[in-house]
């Protein structure tokens, strides 16, 4: 098992290499991972009095939630169109082998952005929690990561791929309670905030920005982000199968 | 082992929707073997091949390579095939090396091979000057050449080469055929579709032909040629280029004439009648003989009586592609 298992380990980490080598530097990645974030926390604060422990967090979470899936807009539709994608099939991994190295690409990207972004709001907030954050940026971005993966997964081509994608990932941060707490939303918006993956993502994060850390909430909103993240990995895979059968 | 079957496909069927690409096909192509795919686009050549090496799954039927089920032992199989696909299957942002190089660690050869399997291939295929450019700045025959370098890093046993030489250079071509010969003769098996009638006469030992998702047949080129009852043909030149064709017709033992260039084919009842004829309406005509030679049967005219797919069209398609 082991022996079977440690070269996929390794196969996981060259799809995400060459993944990141690529894509990394592609304009749409550039335009949607690094700009949107700020354009959208600046569409909320510019007018408002924004309280930085409810809204660094969720400008943190929205780079992760962007920067994780860019790349997956790109990545997969692209190959596919291209026909690179089809030398990754023909080889002697699984779809789900290469689904992971895709989303360990796009987890690198969005710990990276997170990351950028948390160092660029130190100077307009409180010190974050450093182990809850690090161990907040990580679960996040591998969570979006996936959830990119299950955007993009129907899609053949980058123009096909983007469109759904970004008004999904726009009409989450809205209803997700991003930039202001969710119990200031309706009712309405608010239960359909708690099925939304960005919610738990930016609850758990502003754990790391509260000065009194619920560790059992914090625990409780990690452990649903990677029940997501394993449902999104499985349905991306199932139906991107179904879509090269 | 040469002859055992390395590939084996009975009843393969592929549907698109409502659209039947492949139609129960069976065949086997032995170890070692250099083994054709020939027919028209929309054929069903690379749904096939597809069909063969994962990428998509079969609606019905089965394919195994090595004894490897298909669908139910894809990773085994796919560990003994190697792909060269008709489109691009390099990464056009990275650099030649950097192709071979993630080539072989997602087929697992282990690091010191992985380079200088690398060089060598480079070396071979012209390429090494470039290797560290970006693939996007190659032309498509170098972009062919480096595909075949990115399979041929991982020794495979079987290669699946989907229209090796469409769209290349006639240097580029050669380089390529006697490349799969060379392979072929080391003991690699080849599965090669093609538009190029003539290129699966020169390289494959049988060839499969298949139209509209039926397979035709399977046999050597020698006989499927052989299975095609043509008249005799005589081709013939003459040091005068006018057009003598209605009255070579008038010679008895011609059947047609048809102008090819500057020869002209005639289509004959007996070739030792015909012979001294042609002398004597040459003296008669006062012309000089200048070629003549008698014709056999060739792979694209069985190709034509087997599929009645004009050779033109597939030409055609092969320009296109």
């Amino acid at each position: 098992m082991a022996k079977t298992f440690m070269p996929n380990v390794k196969k996981i980490v060259y799809i995400a290499e060459k993944d990141v080598k690529i894509y990394f530097f592609k304009g749409p990645n550039l335009t949607f991972g690094l700009l949107l974030p700020v354009v959208l926390y600046l569409a909320f604060a510019i007018g408002r009095t924004v309280d930085p422990t409810n809204a660094v967090p969720g400008l943190v979470a929205v780079a992760a939630f962007f920067g994780a899936g860019a790349i997956q807009a790109i990545s997969l539709p692209l190959e596919r169109r291209t026909g690179t994608f089809n030398s990754l099939v023909t080889a002697p991994i699984s779809l789900f082998t290469i689904m992971l190295g895709k989303a360990l690409a796009g987890f690198f990207f969005g710990i990276v952005l997170s990351f950028t972004y948390t160092i660029i709001m130190i100077p307009f907030g409180p010190l974050p929690n450093l182990p809850l954050l690090i161990m907040g940026i990580l679960v996040s971005s591998f969570m979006f990561s996936t959830f990119g993966l299950l955007l993009s997964a129907p899609f053949r081509d980058i123009p096909q791929a983007m469109p759904p994608a970004t008004v999904v990932r726009i009409a989450m941060v809205f209803v997700g309670g991003v930039f202001t707490p969710l119990t200031m939303l309706p009712t309405a918006l608010q239960t359909i905030a708690y099925a939304l993956p960005l919610t738990y993502s930016v609850s758990a994060l502003r754990q790391a920005w509260n000065g009194n850390i619920n560790l059992q909430m914090y625990l409780v909103d990690s452990a649903v982000q990677i029940v997501f993240a394993i449902i999104f990995l499985v349905a991306a895979t199932k139906i991107l199968k179904r879509t090269i059968e | 082992m040469p002859q055992e079957n390395i590939i084996s496909v009975s009843d393969l069927t592929k549907y698109y929707g409502n659209l039947l690409a492949v139609d129960q096909i069976s065949f086997e192509v032995k170890n070692q073997e250099l083994f054709g795919f020939l027919g028209p686009n929309g054929a069903g050549k690379t749904t096939t091949i597809n069909m063969l090496t994962g990428i998509t799954k079969p609606t019905s039927g089965k394919a195994s390579i090595a004894g490897y089920d298909i669908t139910k032992e894809p990773i085994k199989a796919k560990g003994l095939i190697g792909v060269v696909p008709d489109v691009s299957g390099v990464y056009d942002e990275m650099t030649a090396l950097g192709n071979i190089d993630f080539s072989a660690k997602l087929h697992s050869v282990p690091k010191e091979k992985r380079k200088a399997r690398a060089k060598e291939l480079l070396e071979l295929f012209n390429l090494y000057e470039r290797r560290n450019d970006r693939v996007g700045t190659f032309s498509r025959g170098m972009k062919k050449r480096l595909m075949i370098a990115t399979t041929l890093v991982y020794e495979p046993k079987i290669i699946f080469l989907d229209e090796p030489t469409t769209g290349l250079d006639v240097q580029s071509s050669r380089q390529i055929r006697d490349l799969i010969k060379e392979m072929n003769k080391d003991g690699t098996t080849f599965f090669l579709t093609t538009h190029y009638i003539e290129e699966a006469d020169q390289l494959c030992q049988r060839i499969a032909i298949i139209n509209k998702g039926k397979l035709i047949t399977v046999d050597t080129p020698e006989r499927l040629k052989k299975m095609v009852q043509t008249e005799n043909m005589i081709e013939i030149s003459f040091n005068n280029t006018a057009d003598f064709s209605e009255k070579l017709k008038d010679l008895n033992p011609v059947k047609n004439v048809v102008r090819v260039a500057d020869k002209f084919r005639l289509y004959v009842t007996d070739l030792s009648e015909t012979l001294p004829l042609i002398v004597d309406f040459a003296n008669h005509n006062q012309l000089k003989v200048t070629s003549i030679v008698t014709l056999k049967p060739t792979l694209e005219d069985a190709f034509v009586s087997l599929t009645s797919v004009r050779p033109e069209v597939m030409a055609n398609e092969a320009r296109d592609a």
